[in-house]
């Protein structure tokens, strides 16, 4: 059954079999607590990367068992990253978070050429899944952080991330609408010209899954009612599952719009690499890092 | 109205419409030319007023077998200026449709793109349409661009379309299916028209582009036979059926155009689209049959 609320996902991930999730430099209460959290919950199990006694110390501090997770040593921020990713690399773990240490070394020790977890040619993009009280159902949207301009090869890519996404969700034909600032095929824009290939793409199956329309404003893409009056048939118009922002600048705008300004929640993962990467910060409250934890753990193979 | 089928459809239909629209020939001392008048005036939708060399149109005439006197001839015995009197005549309404006669192309076309004299409005784009008709299919093809765009680009595709779809309406074809061909039907970054097309798709979708069926890129079989939809299993709406088929490049259009005239027993009528009034030129190798379609979707055109 599809999901529509993110606290659905837990339910989800306790009927499948559970995934391991390995964190990098998790030497911080946030990081800890969190995991701790997850496991608590019975969605993942947890091996945290990083000195063991900052950790012991931390788990005591905040009234933790150690003994719930693995805690392989390791003394440094970016040793404990390339350790992390060789235990995926070695099938020790189906899922990546980041802990106490700067993204610059925690994305380096990703996308390192020998030892990371990019296979060649993979594309780098990044997930969220966002609820809003105004919406009927959850919305998969990319990409709202890493990818600053994608161009039309990097926009099929992150396009077929939100299908696996929503995949994992449960969502077994979700609706794509690739967005632009109107509906039209206007061709002086470049995010309609591309909306309109990617579109023909779904057409002829090469990219498979779901059903893709675009260009969409968001207002026809999400709300029936704005499709009807602009006249805009087809499935996805008014009843999307997931949006292809144009570029950064409007994705970012929007997830944050949805937790700032009308009490949204949300989860989100880096897609792209072998296995999902959490990449929370410190700013994201306890329920988002849950989230997050858990759509990596139901994107995990 | 029952959607015309063949080339020997329209005729009867523009008989059965009593049209009569006069045709100005520019320089009409033309074999190639004077057959297909002769014969649109003796069916009666063609009044023929014949610019050029008055000896030389009576002894064409002559030498054909053609009654010069079913003729108004205006003796107007230089080219250019026979030309551009044609067009004029056009412009003003003393005429509904201009041919070309034994000019070259070049002048005929400088006379009919004059910016202040000429045929064609601010920004219009001028390009071509045929309706072909082959046996192996069971109604017409409209094919553009077989004669004027050599690499239309996205608006001239646009207007490609627009034409054709004006034009198979005329035919009866209430919403014509258009096919917008290439090599394949996947979309690819080698195939600088596909883009155009997904384009194309989109503002039919959208409503941008109206009264038809439209589809691609789609390959000629995908277009036209429905047994190669159900082997390639690729679902489109042109459903092989296509009545329009719109090319990608000039080269393209005229080699599958003339391929159907030589090997595939194919006639055709065409006729430049996006002036004022109809102008038909044809080339000297049409068979004379196709010389009279074209004359006479001049007509219903007008």
């Amino acid at each position: 059954m599809a999901i529509t609320k993110l606290n659905q996902m837990f339910d989800k991930l306790k009927s499948a079999g559970k995934k391991t999730l390995v964190a990098a430099w998790a030497v911080d209460s946030h990081t800890i607590a969190a995991v701790s959290d997850a496991i608590d919950r019975g969605l993942i199990d947890g091996t945290l990367v990083g000195d063991q006694s900052m950790i012991e110390k931390v788990c005591k501090e905040e009234n933790i068992d150690i003994k719930k997770f693995t805690v392989i040593h390791n003394p440094s921020d970016s040793g404990s990253a390339t350790k992390s990713v060789e235990l995926i690399n070695s099938g020790k773990g189906n899922l990546l978070m980041k802990g106490n240490l700067s993204t610059d070394k925690y994305m380096r020790a990703i996308l390192n050429k020998e030892n990371g977890l990019m296979d060649q040619g993979a594309v780098l993009s990044h997930v969220t899944v966002v609820e809003n009280p105004n919406y009927h159902k959850l919305l998969v949207v990319g990409d709202v952080a890493i990818i600053p301009l994608p161009d039309i090869k990097q926009k099929v890519a992150i396009t077929n991330y939100l299908i696996q996404a929503a995949h994992a969700l449960g969502i077994e034909k979700p609706k794509v609408a690739l967005l632009a600032a109107s509906e039209q095929a206007l061709p002086g824009m470049p995010a309609c010209v591309d909306a309109a290939l990617i579109s023909k793409m779904g057409d002829r199956g090469q990219i498979k899954g779901a059903v893709i329309d675009g260009p969409l404003a968001l207002d026809v893409a999400i709300d029936k009612e704005s499709a009807n009056i602009k006249g805009v048939k087809g499935e996805v118009a008014g009843d999307a599952d997931c949006i292809l922002f144009p570029n950064i600048e409007s994705g970012n705008v929007f997830y944050k719009m949805n937790t700032k300004l009308s009490g949204g929640e949300q989860g989100a993962v880096v897609a792209g690499a072998r296995v999902p990467a959490v990449l929370s910060s410190r700013g994201d409250s306890t329920l988002t890092k849950l989230y997050s934890i858990a759509l990596a753990a139901l994107m995990a193979k | 109205m029952k959607p015309i089928q063949s080339l020997d459809q329209l005729v009867s239909h523009v008989k059965d419409l009593r049209l009569n629209k006069r045709i100005a020939v520019a320089c009409a001392q033309d074999e190639n030319t004077l057959g297909a008048i002769d014969r649109g005036v003796e069916e009666g939708f063609v009044t023929a007023l014949m610019l050029g060399d008055e000896k030389k149109i009576r002894e064409k005439c002559a030498q054909q077998g053609i009654d010069s006197s079913r003729f108004e001839i205006i003796h107007i015995p230089d080219d250019r200026q026979a030309t551009r009197e044609a067009v004029r005549m056009v412009k003003e309404n003393e005429a509904d449709v201009l041919m070309k006669g034994l000019v070259g192309t070049d002048q005929f076309l400088k006379a009919v793109l004059d910016k202040e004299k000429g045929l064609l409005p601010p920004k219009a784009i001028m390009s071509y349409v045929c309706a072909i008709q082959v046996p192996a299919y069971n109604k017409l093809l409209f094919v553009s661009d077989t004669a004027v765009l050599p690499f239309p680009d996205l608006n001239q595709k646009i207007a490609m379309v627009n034409y054709s779809v004006n034009m198979a309406r005329k035919f009866g074809i209430e919403t014509p299916r258009v096919a917008l061909i290439s090599a394949m039907e996947k979309m690819s970054e080698h195939f600088p028209a596909h883009s155009d097309y997904a384009l194309i798709c989109k503002m039919a979708d959208r409503g941008q582009i109206r009264d038809c069926i439209i589809d691609g890129p789609v390959d000629i079989f995908l277009a036209c036979d429905k047994e190669s939809i159900e082997i390639k299993g690729v679902p489109t709406p042109v459903n092989g059926e296509a009545d329009v088929l719109i090319f990608p490049s000039l080269e393209a259009a005229n080699a599958f155009y003339k391929g159907l005239m030589l090997f595939a027993g194919g006639e055709l009528a065409g006729l430049i689209q996006g002036t004022e009034k109809p102008i038909v030129v044809m080339s000297r190798s049409e068979s004379a049959m196709s010389k009279f379609y074209c004359v006479a979707l001049s007509c219903l055109m007008a």
